[in-house]
């Protein structure tokens, strides 16, 4: 008789271990796959700002620092490797895009300019595909974050091996020093 | 509460079924209706079991209930799985067209909505083509889902607003609220156009009736305000999820303003799925009132109320909103808006405009009623009403229309003489369509003496003037004014 209960118990027990990780397995392959999502559409970023340059580049000769600071900030952004220096340059360069975007509305020719406004359109829609499946990615990594930590879960976490995921952000204190540098002056 | 929208997804929609088990209980009482009344026709083999009454009868019950339940399953799939098409097909949506860049913008917009909701299933995006303001989502049970949105509305809203418009459509088809709708709607209205007959024919004969009809008669009602509060309270669910998706509350309180104060289209969107578009096209002044029973009547909340939670999160007043607005250059197409609101007071009808595809209303001219559309002043008349018209004379006419009559009769006069002359015909332009039964309508002159061209359908005995058309030939008539040329 008490085999029987010792048996049964394992198995619950069991069945409670298989259950738990395979709904991590189903939280971090869904974490993977958003991150994908944000790798997408960085790339396409990427692809998309050298053909913005080199279109403007003839209207605007005057605001070349600008231009500069985008082309560099792109480089900067392309060869970041740690996750943290990823999110940091690519929030320079939504931001020195956005003053980019601004400084465009001073030229009604690039307004009328019917390759420009196709570019821009699709550089917008791709910043906020950026932000949102950044947005999704925070939201699953806190998410997995969570149930790595609450207490039964975190013992078969620890069993075998569950790692968390970093956020895609940059940290408040690498973000304010640099900053500064490259907001004031463009204007 | 699920954190990201892949769990909403995942969630079971639990209220399908309550609305199948209220189908299956309609069914129920139809099939012991009409059972019991054979059994007081027939009452033969009855009489031997000495019961006139089927609750004495558990073997018939059983059949009824298998029979009402394939009944109700059959139903409910039919309902409910094709639906995205049909309706689509019913409003007259297309696809957008990607070489036009408003529409390349709203494709892209839909892209980013997949992105952020992060789900793998396609919600396909159309265009109205209305100039009325609302967007719909629609989903079925076969996975389908859709949203559009009328060119109105997507000319006139900024992008980000466009993206909380479409991420709160977004919410509903995620949420499965739009299949719930979907479902009701194709279930419901069939019912409450059946019971409206059954209820005029229980006027002359109401000692006939069973209690199951009664109680076939409330469910139905119930289910109807049932709907209802679902759909009142999700309208804030999906207004809190379009923030949460786009972190800008402002935008969607000004896109939900920006409804408030353009009168929104009906008629292309049929009532009946009312429940699935983002402001309710039926929508009149008394949406707007704050009482308890039109509160409790109407498929939307008021939008005021909504617009007031979404501002509270930005910590701004109706005041500010009101003041940012009309800042921008944007406010002086609303007010030409709200000048046609009150210049134009009638009900809505069933027919539409044929160059706007907005919605005629009804609303007097010269004392008889006509259907006039609002935006470009077109004006629909029955045959047997022209004369009318014609013979009264209540209206004053501007010098305007007096000298432009003029110069339409002469030109047209001119073109008429030149077609006599040459023996060809005048370039055959496009026809518009009857407002009716769609056939395209005869463009002819009301008389070879009083020459306005009006467009007419001979199938319905129908008139469409174009704006100023009517006037002027009311102008020519009263006044004598004949063309002037003569050959």
């Amino acid at each position: 008789m008490a085999g029987w209960i010792l048996i049964a118990i394992t198995a619950l027990l069991l069945l409670w271990i298989v259950v738990i990780y395979n709904k991590l397995v189903s939280l971090r392959n869904e974490t993977i796959n958003s991150w994908k999502q944000i790798d997408v559409q960085l790339k396409r970023r990427h692809d998309l700002i050298p053909n913005l340059v080199s279109v403007v580049k003839g209207y605007m000769e005057f605001e070349r620092d600008t231009l500069e600071k985008v082309t560099s900030a792109r480089a900067r952004a392309l060869y970041a490797v740690r996750m943290r220096d990823k999110a940091f340059a690519e929030d320079v360069l939504t931001q020195v895009l956005g003053r980019l975007f601004a400084v465009m509305e001073n030229y009604p020719v690039l307004k009328s300019n019917e390759n420009v406004m196709q570019l821009q359109e699709e550089l917008t829609s791709t910043e906020n595909k950026i932000a949102f499946s950044r947005q999704l990615y925070n939201d699953l990594v806190a998410n997995f974050s969570t149930k790595l930590e609450v207490f039964p879960d975190n013992i078969i976490a620890a069993l075998f091996a569950f790692h968390k995921f970093e956020y895609f952000s940059a940290e408040e204190a690498d973000k304010s020093i640099p900053l500064a540098d490259i907001s004031i002056r463009s204007k | 509460m699920p954190i990201t929208f892949i769990e909403i997804e995942k969630q079971k929609t639990w209220r399908i079924s309550i609305l199948f088990f209220v189908l299956l209980l309609m069914y129920f009482c139809i099939a012991m209706t009409l059972v019991q009344g054979f059994l007081f026709l027939f009452p033969i083999h009855f009489i031997k079991t000495g019961s006139l009454f089927i609750w004495n009868h558990p073997s018939y019950l059983l059949t009824i209930a298998v029979i009402s339940l394939v009944l109700a399953a059959i139903h409910f799939w039919f309902s409910a799985s094709g639906a995205v098409r049909s309706v689509m097909n019913n409003i007259g949506a297309t696809p957008p067209d990607p070489e036009d860049e408003i529409h390349k913008r709203l494709m892209n917009i839909m892209d980013e909505i997949h992105v952020v909701t992060g789900t793998v299933k396609k919600i396909k995006c159309m265009i109205i083509p209305s100039l009325s303001m609302n967007a719909i989502a629609v989903a079925d049970l076969r996975g389908n889902s859709a949203i559009a949105i009328t060119e109105g509305l997507l000319s006139r809203l900024t992008r980000s607003q466009t993206e909380a418009v479409l991420a709160h459509e977004a919410y509903h088809i995620l949420s499965g609220d739009c299949m719930e709708a979907t479902v009701a709607t194709s279930l419901f209205g069939m019912y409450a156009a059946m019971l409206d007959k059954l209820q005029s024919i229980g006027d002359e004969d109401r000692s006939g009736l069973h209690p199951a009809f009664f109680l076939f008669w409330i469910l139905v009602k119930l289910s109807q305000i049932l709907s209802m509060f679902i759909s009142r309270e999700r309208e804030y669910r999906a207004d809190a999820a379009s923030v949460r998706m786009t972190r800008d509350p402002l935008s969607m309180a000004e896109a939900l303003r920006l409804l408030l104060r353009n009168w929104s289209g009906s008629g292309l969107i049929g009532s009946g799925i009312e429940m699935l578009c983002i402001i309710n096209p039926q929508a009149t002044e008394r949406d707007e009132s704050k009482g308890f029973w039109e509160d409790l009547m109407s498929t939307h909340p008021p939008i005021r109320k909504r617009i007031e939670i979404l501002l509270r999160m930005v910590h701004m007043s109706i005041k500010d909103l009101d003041a940012k607005v009309n800042s921008k250059s944007e406010a002086v197409d609303m007010s030409v808006f709200s000048n046609h609101i009150k210049q134009t007071s009638g009900e809505t009808s069933a027919f539409l405009c044929p160059s706007c595809r907005q919605s005629l209303l009804r609303g007097s001219y010269e004392k008889t009623k006509v259907y006039q559309c609002k935006f470009c002043y077109g004006i629909l008349v029955e045959d047997i009403k022209i004369p009318r018209l014609i013979a009264r004379r209540e209206r004053n006419y501007a010098e305007r229309i007096k000298s432009l009559a003029q110069a339409v009769i002469a030109d047209n006069q001119k073109r008429l003489a030149l077609k006599n002359l040459k023996n060809t015909d005048i370039k055959t332009k496009h026809l518009i369509a009857c407002p009716k039964c769609k056939n395209p309508m005869f463009r002819t002159f009301y008389s070879f003496a009083y020459l306005i061209e009006i467009d007419r359908c001979n199938l319905c005995n129908l008139t469409w003037f174009e704006q100023d058309e009517l006037e002027m030939l009311q102008c020519l008539i009263e006044n004598k004014i004949t063309a002037r040329i003569n050959l």
